[in-house]
C-alpha cells in the first residue's frame, strides 16, 4: 500500500474480510466486499448494511460566539431551524449545510450538531478537518470560541437501511429510551466527544453518539466513538446484525446510494461554482419570498445577484449504462453541447416501467419486479429544463439517452418514523 | 481484492495485456475476460456484446462490460467474425464475474488470421506480466 494513504481503524478487518481497497481523499478505503456493490445497494434498501466512515472529519465549535460564528459561516439559518422564525436549533439536533467563500462557492457541505448552548459540532468530508478548521478560524475575529479538528480521535460508522433500529436497539444499553420516539436529524449521547449531558452506552460499555442521519436517503444512524473503541463497535454491530443478514458496505455502494437519493457528493456535484440553481436549496436560508436571504452569512451577498451560474439537476437513464463523469458532456435533442456531467452511476434498486420508475421498496410494485438498475446522477447546464426533458450524455465512446427528474430512487425510508420501523 | 496466487487462471486458455483470455482449443475461439479483470471491476451490472456477423481486427473493442463504479471495454485478442455471442449476460451479467470461464463467456469467433494467437501468452507468462503491474 501506499505509505503517504491514512488508515482507519478498521484497516485489518476491511483487509482481513476480502475488501477491494482503493484510495478516497487520502484514506484507503473498501470500495466493495466480495458480496459485491449490487448486493451492498440493495442490503440497504431491504435490510441493513454497515459503512466504515472514519474518514469523514469532525469539528469542535465551542464557547460563547460559537452560535454567532456558525450564523455567520455555515448556509444555515440556525435560529430558523425549522424554517420558522424563532426556531433555534435546539440542544440534541443538527442540520445540513455548506460552508461557502466569499465568492459563493461551496468549501464543502456539513451536518453541525449542538451538544449544548454554546457547544456545537461539524461533521465535514474526508481530508476537509484542517481546511474548514482553519477557514473557521480565520473568520472567528475576535469571537470567543475555541476551533479544534478532532479527526484523529474520532472513530465513525454508519448503519443503514429499515433493520437499522433493531439491530442498534439490540446492541444498545436502556434502547427503548435512545430511540424512541427519536426523530430524523436528531441525536443522543455525546459519545467521545464530551462528559456533559446524557450518556449512551452500547452493551459492551462503549459510550456512543447515536445520530440519526445518514448518507444512503435510507432509515439509518450514524455513530461516532473513540477512535480506539472503533473495532469493537462495528464487530458488536456486526453480531447483532447478523441475524438481520448485516451486509459491510463499501464505498461504491454508498455512492450509488446516495446518488438514486439525490444526496450531492461535496467537490464533485458541489464545489468551486456558486452555490446557486441546484436541488439543494433547502440548505439555504431563503426568506418565504425567495428573494433574499433571513440572516447575513459568508458568500450569501453574491448568491443574491449570481445571473450566470449554471443548473444543476438530477437525472435517470433507461438502463444501467453509464458515461464517464468528468469526460462527458450534455446534449439536448437537437444536438447542441449544452452542459458537463458531474456524478454518474447506477442505481441498483430501481427501474422504469412505463413512465415511473420503481424501486425494491416500493409498495405496489410489480409482481416479479427485478430491476436491473438506472444509471443517474447530476448535470450541470447552462439553461434551465423541466423535469421530464430528454437529455443526452455523451463520453466520447458512448452516447446515452437521460431523462431530467425531480427525484430519482422513490420510497425511500430516511424520514420514515421510528415507531414503525422499529416494529416492521 | 485476489493477491495474484488466489486468481483463477486457467492453463487451457490464452491471455492478453487487457485481461481478456480466449480458448483456442475448439474450431471456434471463445473469449472473455479473466479472473483479474472481474476482480478489479467489481460485480458486473452490464455487458453489451457486438452483433453476431461482425468483423473486427485485433485490437478492436467489441465489448463493453460495467460495474456500479467503471466501464471497461473488452478488446479483440486477435482478429475475426463474431460466430456467437453469450445472450444470458443480457439478463445474467453477474455471470461474468461469478463464472469468468464458463458462463460468463462473452462471444466466439472465426479467427481470419490464426497466426495472431502467438502474440497471447500462456499462464505462466502472463502471470509474469502481471506481477510487473501489481
Amino acid at each position: 500500500m501506499n505509505p503517504l494513504m491514512n488508515q482507519t481503524p478498521l484497516h485489518h478487518w476491511h483487509k482481513q474480510n476480502n475488501a477491494h481497497l482503493s484510495e478516497f481523499s487520502g484514506y484507503e478505503m473498501p470500495l466493495w466486499y466480495p458480496a459485491g456493490t449490487r448486493t451492498e445497494h440493495l442490503s440497504v434498501i431491504t435490510h441493513v448494511g454497515i459503512f466504515d466512515t472514519s474518514h469523514m472529519a469532525s469539528i469542535w465549535i465551542n464557547g460563547p460566539d460559537a452560535f454567532h460564528l456558525l450564523q455567520y459561516a455555515f448556509s444555515r439559518d440556525l435560529n430558523r431551524w425549522n424554517g420558522k422564525p424563532d426556531s433555534q436549533l435546539p440542544e440534541g439536533r443538527c442540520a445540513y449545510g455548506v460552508f461557502l467563500n466569499p465568492s459563493g462557492e461551496v468549501m464543502d457541505d456539513a451536518v453541525v450538531y449542538r451538544f449544548r448552548n454554546d457547544c456545537f459540532m461539524a461533521v465535514v468530508n474526508a481530508s476537509m478537518g484542517k481546511t474548514i478548521t482553519r477557514h473557521l478560524t480565520d473568520c472567528r475575529d475576535n469571537m470567543n470560541v475555541e476551533i479544534k479538528d478532532l479527526t484523529d480521535r474520532i472513530g465513525k460508522m454508519d448503519i443503514q437501511g429499515p433493520l437499522s433500529a433493531k439491530v442498534l436497539a439490540k446492541a444498545l444499553t436502556d434502547p427503548e429510551k435512545i430511540l424512541k420516539k427519536m426523530a430524523y436529524f436528531s441525536f443522543k449521547g455525546s459519545g467521545p466527544f464530551s462528559s456533559h449531558g446524557e450518556t449512551v452506552k452500547l452493551i459492551n460499555g462503549i459510550p456512543v453518539m447515536v445520530s440519526r442521519t445518514g448518507y444512503t436517503g435510507e432509515f439509518g444512524f450514524e455513530l461516532f466513538v473513540r477512535s480506539e473503541d472503533l473495532l469493537q463497535t462495528w464487530e458488536l454491530i456486526f453480531e447483532s446484525g447478523r441475524s438481520f443478514d448485516i451486509q459491510a458496505c463499501g464505498l461504491a455502494a454508498r455512492d450509488s446510494l446516495r446518488t438514486g437519493a439525490v444526496l450531492p457528493l461535496s467537490h464533485q456535484d458541489i464545489g468551486a461554482w456558486p452555490y446557486v440553481r441546484h436541488p439543494w436549496t433547502f440548505s439555504l436560508p431563503f426568506n418565504s419570498e425567495k428573494n433574499g436571504f433571513t440572516k447575513h452569512f459568508i458568500g450569501g451577498n453574491v448568491l443574491l445577484v449570481e445571473k450566470e451560474a449554471e443548473y444543476t439537476y438530477p437525472f435517470a437513464g433507461f438502463d444501467p449504462r453509464k458515461i464517464i463523469a468528468g469526460k462527458a458532456s450534455v446534449s439536448d435533442s437537437a444536438g447542441k453541447t449544452i452542459g458537463s456531467v458531474l456524478t454518474c452511476t447506477t442505481d441498483m434498486a430501481i427501474d422504469r416501467q412505463g413512465d415511473r420508475i420503481y424501486s425494491m421498496a416500493t409498495p405496489d410494485r410489480p409482481v416479479d419486479f427485478l430491476p436491473k438498475g438506472l444509471s443517474c446522477g447530476f448535470v450541470k447546464v447552462e439553461v434551465p429544463l423541466e423535469a421530464g426533458t430528454v437529455v443526452y450524455l455523451e463520453d466520447g465512446r458512448r452516447r446515452i439517452k437521460v431523462r431530467i427528474e425531480n427525484d430519482i430512487r422513490p420510497d425511500r425510508t430516511a424520514r420514515c418514523a421510528m415507531e414503525k420501523m422499529l416494529l416492521a | 481484492m485476489k493477491e495474484i496466487l488466489e486468481l483463477n487462471l486457467p492453463q487451457n486458455v490464452l491471455y492478453t495485456k487487457d485481461h481478456e483470455w480466449m480458448d483456442t482449443t475448439g474450431n471456434t475461439m471463445r473469449i472473455g475476460i479473466n479472473d483479474y479483470a472481474q476482480d478489479q471491476l467489481g460485480e458486473i451490472v452490464y455487458v453489451e456484446l457486438p452483433q453476431i456477423g461482425a468483423c473486427l481486427n485485433k485490437g478492436d473493442v467489441f465489448g463493453t462490460v460495467e460495474s456500479v463504479k467503471a466501464v471497461s471495454e473488452v478488446f479483440m485478442p486477435v482478429s475475426g467474425e463474431v460466430i456467437q455471442v453469450n445472450t444470458d449476460l443480457e439478463n445474467a451479467p453477474e455471470l461474468v464475474s461469478s463464472s469468468p470461464y464458463e458462463k460468463g463467456w462473452m462471444i466466439e469467433i472465426k479467427a481470419s488470421n490464426p497466426d495472431e494467437v502467438k502474440t497471447m501468452m500462456d499462464r505462466e507468462a502472463y502471470l509474469k506480466f502481471l506481477e510487473g503491474i501489481k
